[in-house]
């Protein structure tokens, strides 16, 4: 058994398991398809509250898990997902050959009951079809880790002065701060994807967290705020804060400066009692990042919008089906452009998604026309499309689900301030907080950290508690100024599927101006 | 899934060896084992569908170890587990680990040691089927829910005069969602406190159904939950599928402020999202309850009242003990409007005792308040439910159960609401300025109803009607309960909230969305 689980570890598992997923796998009775992912990741951690230290750990993950599709006419898919111990290493053959039994059972049972569910249902039976995979380059490849320190150099002490440090300038900024609780993490991932169509690769990543949460106290009430920052990148993240283009991500000690400077000033701040009309609305970068991604990525997501998603994610406005759907559809101002694109920097890059389909950048909206869904392997079968890499899973023994990479609107010509200054009589919406979006998200109210009025082109007051409310549609249609300052911000817990994962991307957008609702308390 | 004997013996021989290490103070050991076996279905008749989806399945199990060391410079506490091993060797992993992330936390006291409760959850109540399920067992769960959608959508007069024809049914546009989930869960505890072993075994079998007639807009639940795989019959999908039908022709309501009777689902939503976070006791630490100082106090309408069980014999979301060793109970919340108790684990209840601020923050001496605060809710919950070896325990409600003073009927919630509506299903109910301000937001789905004179009069067009209240007002504006309660299942979640129908006035309801009606 060895020592400790590293991601070299797989190095030796590879070729082993690829002969398993090529070779053994495809003898199994009616096997179509079958894949494997396995992952370790090496990670660190730690926790303070109130500028104390709470917990750190030092771990590995170990987990795989197999998609096989199998069955006569009628194939279906089965799943197996394991976490796997140290204990498993010098077994690993037999492990995974067990789950790649059960899912392969799984699935031939599944397409058993398919069929019998056809022959049952004459008429509602037709739309049950064969599980298929649309086709995709199928890829042998190696794909490094980007990072200056290592987050297996990172040491539990540093992890753990951080947090309290970080903490503690929370609390510094105002004696009205009564709680405050700080994270920092930094861990290193390899995942291999070996499929029985001969896709091979291997990939790694860095990433790493840091996330504070503030609670201050108010004749108002007390406000609480909470923050995160992260990157694909080692433990300089946090170090040393990262700018790279769109990326501006400030050091953990100023993140966590600014983070409590904000607590004391918006719970001081009165809270906002918004006009019963329509106003115009300037939204910051910060705001635009939760909007992009609650309106724009979640119903471009193929899944959804296919209606996968009914029960518990919500479907999509944008498809009511494979013929009545808005693609091709004007949706927006011409002004709004917006993509997913996994092959630029950010929280939700790769070069290929869990499904081994190679990266690429997918136009959601272009120029206001809805142009593409995010897909997968199965969905693109089913609209006819090519996959354009958009299937991922939080850890190995889950299933990929379809999930944003790097979703942002795009940036226009004008300057942030310009749009401010043409503002009479208006508001600034600045810093997302709470979502809180319609189903098939055509409608969406986001509560905003800080709401500012504009008057003749001026900041004038500030006000908590606000934010705004809109028909999604007519939102995107009143969008009539689109910022040159883009900033792609990290959302590192999106909620999805059953059992839920929570998956990290990053999201952005440029300062825009709309016309909207604003809500308040209440 | 291994035995609870090889986990008990298992957490014995390491307990014996951990205590037994240098430097240790008192430790902990904590073994597990999960299943999560679940079949997500998707039927659509109009668009291409496999019918059960992901049939699949996610194991694990290891131990885990808390630890308090001895050092120079004081006491330090870790945490540390090891997958897929139960020998020694996994065990010297774990403590290893433990020790190599011990931190001097002064707020910590100690590991969880004998409240004096006694356990009175007794006996087997888990189901040795689901133990055993097989993987055709599985699927066909999965796929007897997808027909027994097909059969009530395929032998529906009401869809056949709608659609024309048998062929025409398809193009309606019927959706079926959800899922079935088996849970398997097993573990065993000891410490040096509590050297005892102490062991548990439960079951639980959850599904969810959402149905649709998309070319109506109309869409109806159905759900489940239970101990056992003979009590699952798929039926929730026949109900959803129902209830879909029966939405059919589907109104608009304008916005205003109604007279609302919230459904078990609705209530269950607004209680997990909104409400519940206020009434653990680590949000009173940290200042963030909408409730603070205000233990002993009234807060709500006086036909309120709100406890949690974790050992009611009959519930299914019950265990015999906590994931620290210690015995689940109930634990009164909130008793004819007044607030009367705090959901806790063994640390945030210790660390309130000792919190100089401990009486400004809860409106009491904590000390004088050790019921309404006692440890009856420490659990390590997996993503999706079950018991993980892999991390500490924090505070999590078991069987949730809201009730009246007296039980009304329906019909006597709908006498009482005279016009209104009747709120099904709700969805993305979040606190949108903060726990500590109750305002919440989030929109009507489903089983919605409007209600005149006292009757359910036509369904609520789904999408159509967004809910900006807040949870303060709500509970304060309550009117009437229900008196027949509802066993609610939450998504990725295996808490339940045993929940009534509650009938609440001035409820504020926004008209949305009215674009839509021209899109398609």
């Amino acid at each position: 058994m060895p020592e400790r689980i590293t991601v070299e570890m797989l190095d030796a598992m590879r070729p082993k398991l690829g002969a398993l997923v090529t070779g053994q796998a495809n003898k199994l009775p009616g096997l179509q398809y079958c894949d494997l992912r396995i992952e370790v990741r090496e990670e660190k951690g730690a926790a303070a509250e109130n500028g104390q230290e709470k917990a750190s750990a030092e771990d590995y993950a170990f987990d795989f898990g197999v998609r096989v599709i199998a069955g006569a006419r009628n194939s279906a898919a089965g799943y197996y997902g394991r976490v796997l111990g140290a204990a498993d290493a010098a077994n690993i053959e037999s492990v995974v050959w067990d789950g790649i039994q059960q899912a392969h059972q799984r699935a031939r049972a599944s397409a058993r009951m398919k069929s019998m569910a056809r022959r049952r249902f004459s008429e509602l039976g037709e739309s049950l079809v064969a599980a298929s995979l649309a086709p995709v380059p199928i890829a042998q490849d190696t794909v490094p880790a980007a990072y200056t320190i290592d987050p297996r150099n990172v040491s539990l002490v540093e992890a753990m002065k951080l947090a309290v440090e970080g903490c503690k300038l929370v609390q510094a900024q105002s004696s009205n701060i009564g709680y405050c609780a700080a994270t920092t993490s930094t861990f290193l991932l390899r995942e291999l994807f070996l499929s029985s169509q001969g896709a091979d690769i291997d990939q790694s990543f860095a990433q790493t967290e840091g996330f504070a949460i503030a609670i201050c106290g108010s004749p108002h009430g007390n406000y609480d705020i909470y923050d995160s920052t992260g990157h694909q990148r080692g433990w300089e993240l946090l170090t040393q804060g990262y700018r790279q283009g769109p990326i501006v991500l400030p050091n953990f000690m100023d993140f966590c400066r600014n983070l409590g400077a904000t607590a004391a000033e918006v719970a001081a701040a009165p809270p906002l009692k918004p006009p019963d009309k329509e106003v115009v609305v300037v939204t910051d970068p910060h705001f635009n990042t939760l909007l992009v991604h609650e309106v724009v990525g979640h119903p471009s997501e193929l899944d959804r919008a296919l209606k996968y998603e009914t029960s518990y994610a919500g479907r999509s406005w944008f498809l009511k089906d494979l013929h009545d759907n808005q693609l091709g559809k004007q949706i927006a101002s011409p002004l709004v452009s917006a993509f997913s694109d996994p092959t630029m920097e950010g929280y939700g890059s790769f070069k290929y998604d869990h499904e081994g389909t190679p990266a690429r950048r997918a136009y959601i909206i272009r120029n206001g026309v809805l142009e593409e869904f995010l897909n997968n392997r199965q969905t693109a079968a089913i609209m006819g499309v090519a996959p354009n890499g958009s299937a991922r899973a939080t850890e190995a023994h889950l299933i990929p689900l379809i999930r944003m990479t790097n979703t942002i609107f795009a940036p226009g010509q004008q300057a942030p301030q310009r749009i401010i200054s043409e503002v009479e009589d208006g508001y600034y919406v600045a810093g997302h907080r709470t979502p809180s979006i319609a189903e098939s998200r055509e409608n969406f109210r986001i509560t905003a950290v800080k709401v500012y009025e504009i008057k003749n082109g001026q900041l004038g007051r500030l006000y908590r508690d606000g934010g705004i409310t809109s028909d999604t549609r007519d939102y995107f249609m009143s969008i009539d100024a689109v910022g040159n300052d883009l900033r792609v911000n990290p959302i590192p817990n999106c909620g999805k599927g059953q059992p839920m994962q929570a998956k990290r991307m990053s999201n952005g957008g440029p300062t825009m101006r709309g016309v909207a609702r604003l809500t308040g308390p209440g | 899934m291994q035995s609870l004997a090889a986990l008990k013996a298992a957490t014995k021989e390491a307990l014996a060896y951990v205590a037994a290490q240098p430097g240790v103070s008192e430790a902990e050991v904590f073994a597990a084992s999960n299943g999560n076996l679940t079949a997500r279905l998707n039927y659509t008749s109009h668009i291409p569908s496999t019918g059960v989806e992901e049939p699949k399945s996610i194991e694990s199990y290891g131990l885990g170890i808390r630890a308090a060391f001895r050092t120079p410079q004081g006491l330090a506490v870790g945490f540390g587990s090891e997958p897929n091993d139960l020998s020694l060797e996994g065990t010297r992993r774990a403590l290893d680990k433990a020790r190599q992330g011990a931190v001097r936390d002064p707020e910590f006291v100690s590991l969880p040691k004998p409240t004096g409760e006694r356990p009175t959850l007794t006996g087997k109540y888990h189901d040795p089927a689901i133990m055993r399920l097989s993987n055709p067992r599985l699927v066909e769960s999965g796929w007897r829910m997808v027909e027994k959608a097909l059969e009530t959508f395929q032998s529906s007069e009401d869809l056949l005069n709608l659609a024309g024809s048998r062929q025409g049914l398809r193009d309606l546009g019927l959706i079926l969602g959800g899922d079935v989930v088996l849970l398997q869960e097993r573990m065993a505890i000891a410490s040096t406190h509590m050297p005892k072993v102490q062991a548990d075994e439960s079951t639980m079998v959850m599904s969810f159904a959402t149905a649709m007639v998309e070319s109506q807009a109309a869409k109806g639940s159905g759900w489940s939950v239970g101990r056992t795989l003979a009590g699952f019959t798929g039926d929730s999908a026949a109900q959803a599928a129902r209830q879909a039908i029966a939405a059919v022709g589907g109104q608009r309501a304008a916005s205003g402020r109604y007279r609302v009777i919230l459904g078990p689902q609705a209530l269950d939503e607004i209680m997990e999202w909104i409400l519940m976070p206020g009434l653990h006791l680590s949000t009173f630490y940290a200042g963030a309850s909408p409730f603070m100082g205000k233990l002993g106090r009234t807060i709500a309408g006086e036909q309120l009242n709100i406890y949690d069980d974790g050992a009611a014999p009959d519930l299914a979301g019950s265990k015999a003990v906590t994931d620290e060793g210690l015995p689940t109970g109930r634990t009164d919340l909130i008793k004819d409007g007044v607030l009367t108790g705090l959901l806790s684990d063994y640390y945030n209840t210790q660390r309130i005792l000792r919190d100089a601020k401990g009486r400004e923050k809860l409106g009491v001496d904590p000390a004088s308040a050790s019921q309404a605060i006692a440890p009856r809710n420490g659990f390590r919950p997996g993503n999706g439910g079950g018991r993980n070896f892999e991390s500490t325990p924090g505070t999590t409600p078991t069987n949730l159960v809201i009730q009246g003073r007296r039980g009304y009927s329906t019909q006597e919630l709908l006498r009482l609401v005279g016009d209104g509506i009747y709120i099904g299903r709700i969805w993305y109910t979040y606190p949108v300025n903060g726990i500590s301000a109750g305002d919440f937001s989030g929109t009507i789905v489903g089983d919605s109803y409007i209600i005149k004179d006292g009757r359910l009069a036509a369904p609520v067009k789904p999408n159509t009607l967004r809910m900006n209240d807040n949870v303060l007002r709500v509970i304060n504006n309550i009117l009437g309960i229900g008196s027949q309660r509802r066993g609610t299942v939450r998504w990725s979640s295996d808490q339940i909230t045993w929940a009534p129908e509650v009938a609440v006035a001035d409820f504020q309801l926004e008209e949305i969305s009215e674009y839509m009606e021209r899109v398609y």
